[in-house]
């Protein structure tokens, strides 16, 4: 099972791959959207990305509610542990 | 006698047309399957027989029908397959118990109340099945549609029977003096309420039109016949070539070829569409084009439900399911098949001749997209827009058919998912 800080690592370099920003400029706090400039399809595209990442399902409305990067982290932290704990 | 009108076991041939109707309420003409077949035998009650995830809808828009009741089948019975395309059928409601086929199809069943009381079974599969045992068979010159790109190759033949039935002609709407008729005006008809604005031509040279009550024909429309405009359809300019049935509340222009829209859809801006068949609640946003046509001729081949099936027809267009929303620029591929409730960002590139059902289609690539709450509630708002509720029962039959079109869209996100990964 990963650690939360390899979570925060795969999904910070998943984020800036999309995102074409660099991983540097990436916070728990930054929002995926207002901070880090996601589009609507952008975000969608990053659900997928993350799901290949970690090879999961998420659901798609609770995927999408999902804010922030530290926010993310958790939310895949208790997918990955429900789906391949 | 009674005649009984039913699904039979190709449905799946019509997705994504048939995953929230029956066969027989496809269009062909000036109205469905089960119209025409009503129309042959307009004395009889009829009954119907249809997957049971359909019938709520189904009671919905047919209150009081009988639907999938096997006990009211106690009398002589007509048992006509839905996919029977009836125009002017020379099989009458009398005569001896018998089976009528069209290669290995049961195209009708004619049984007297004797023999269905004989073969009756728990269920009307059991109650088809033991008559087919039981009766003699003889081919008939009929035809049954075997797939939506059936429906369109015979749209033209149907609108000129369907007008034939009508039996009324002549403009009783509004006809702008400085529109016109071209040809003969016995095979036009305009309905009371309709308004045609100026600068139309109503080209009756290849076929009869049909323009239905509060249709509004704007400026610089020609509309060529054989062709349907059904009620409340607004045709916003362009040219409406032979072959098209459009409508009921639909509101279209650029150009449409042999093709059939079927209700409650928008094609407003300029973009072409040809040979296709468009679903209901289905909106195309401005340049949405498919090609009907390959670049060497040849006949076409669909991807449906996994295989390859060559039409043996050179001209197929695109069949786009139920509350799909296509972008500015969408590109669709000859005999390409867009399933239900798909929102597509074309970005002008050929799209994959099969797109599934309930995604995002965008960058080429199948996603989950916002979830079916999210896609119903566009659904609910664009049903809105025309003053129509989205009911309880349309939401569980959407909800069914989002779950049976998982598999399918499924593999298209993972192999999406994979492609970004890798790419």
């Amino acid at each position: 099972m990963p650690s939360n800080e390899e979570i925060r690592e795969r999904i910070i370099k998943v984020t800036a791959a999309l995102l074409k920003i660099e991983t540097t400029g990436i916070n728990d706090g930054d929002d995926f959207a207002k901070d880090l400039g996601a589009e609507s399809l952008q975000s969608v595209e990053l659900v997928a990305g993350f799901e290949e990442e970690f090879d999961i399902e998420m659901d798609e409305e609770e995927a999408l509610s999902v804010s922030t990067v530290g926010s993310a982290v958790e939310y895949i932290a208790n997918v990955v542990a429900e789906q391949h704990g | 006698m009674k005649l009984v009108i039913y699904e039979d076991s190709t449905f799946e041939n019509f997705y994504p047309l048939s995953l929230i109707r029956p066969i027989f309420d496809l269009k062909c003409g000036a109205n469905s399957l089960a119209d025409k077949i009503r129309r042959n035998f307009s004395d009889l009650e009829v009954a119907y027989f249809i997957r049971n995830h359909l019938a709520d809808t189904f009671l919905q828009r047919n209150e009081g029908a009988s639907v999938n009741d096997v006990s009211a089948l106690n009398e002589d019975l007509l048992i006509a397959n839905g996919r029977w395309l009836c125009l002017k059928s020379e099989v009458s409601a009398e005569g001896p118990d018998e089976i009528g086929t069209s290669g290995d199809a049961v195209v009708y069943i004619r049984a007297s109340s004797e023999t269905v009381a004989r073969c009756q079974g728990e269920s009307f599969c059991e109650l088809l099945g033991n008559l087919c045992e039981a009766l003699p068979k003889k081919e008939v010159g009929e035809e049954l549609i075997s797939y939506c790109w059936n429906l369109v190759h015979h749209n033209a033949d149907a609108l000129v029977a369907d007008f034939e039935s009508l039996g009324k002609s002549g403009v009783h709407g509004e006809l702008h003096p400085l529109s016109c008729v071209y040809g003969d005006e016995s095979q036009v008809y305009v309905a009371p309420g309709a308004v045609i604005h100026p600068t139309v031509v109503l080209d009756s040279m290849g076929g009869p039109i049909i323009i239905e009550e509060d249709v509004i024909v704007f400026p610089h429309t020609r509309i060529e016949g054989p062709c349907f405009i059904g009620r409340d359809s607004q045709i916003v300019g362009g040219k409406i070539r032979e072959g098209c049935s459009i409508g009921p509340v639909c509101r279209v222009g650029g150009e449409v070829e042999e093709s059939i829209i079927h209700g409650y859809s928008n094609k407003y801006h300029d973009g072409f569409l040809g040979h296709a068949y468009v679903g209901e609640w289905v909106n195309l946003g401005a340049l949405t084009t498919n090609s009907d046509l390959k670049n060497d001729y040849s006949t076409v081949e669909v991807k449906l439900n996994g295989q390859t099936i060559d039409t043996n027809d050179t001209k197929v267009g695109s069949f786009i399911g139920d509350h799909t929303k296509t972008s500015i620029g969408t590109l669709f591929n000859t005999g390409t098949i867009v399933g239900m409730m798909t929102n597509i960002l074309g970005g002008n590139e050929i799209l994959p001749k099969n797109v599934p059902s309930f995604c995002l289609f965008a960058n080429g690539k199948a996603f989950k997209g916002f979830g079916l709450k999210n896609l119903l509630g566009t659904a609910e708002t664009a049903m809105g827009r025309r003053k129509v509720e989205l009911t309880e029962a349309d939401r569980v039959l959407l909800t069914h058919a989002c779950e049976l079109t998982r598999e399918e869209r499924m593999e298209a996100v993972k192999k999406a998912r994979r492609e970004i990964r890798h790419g």
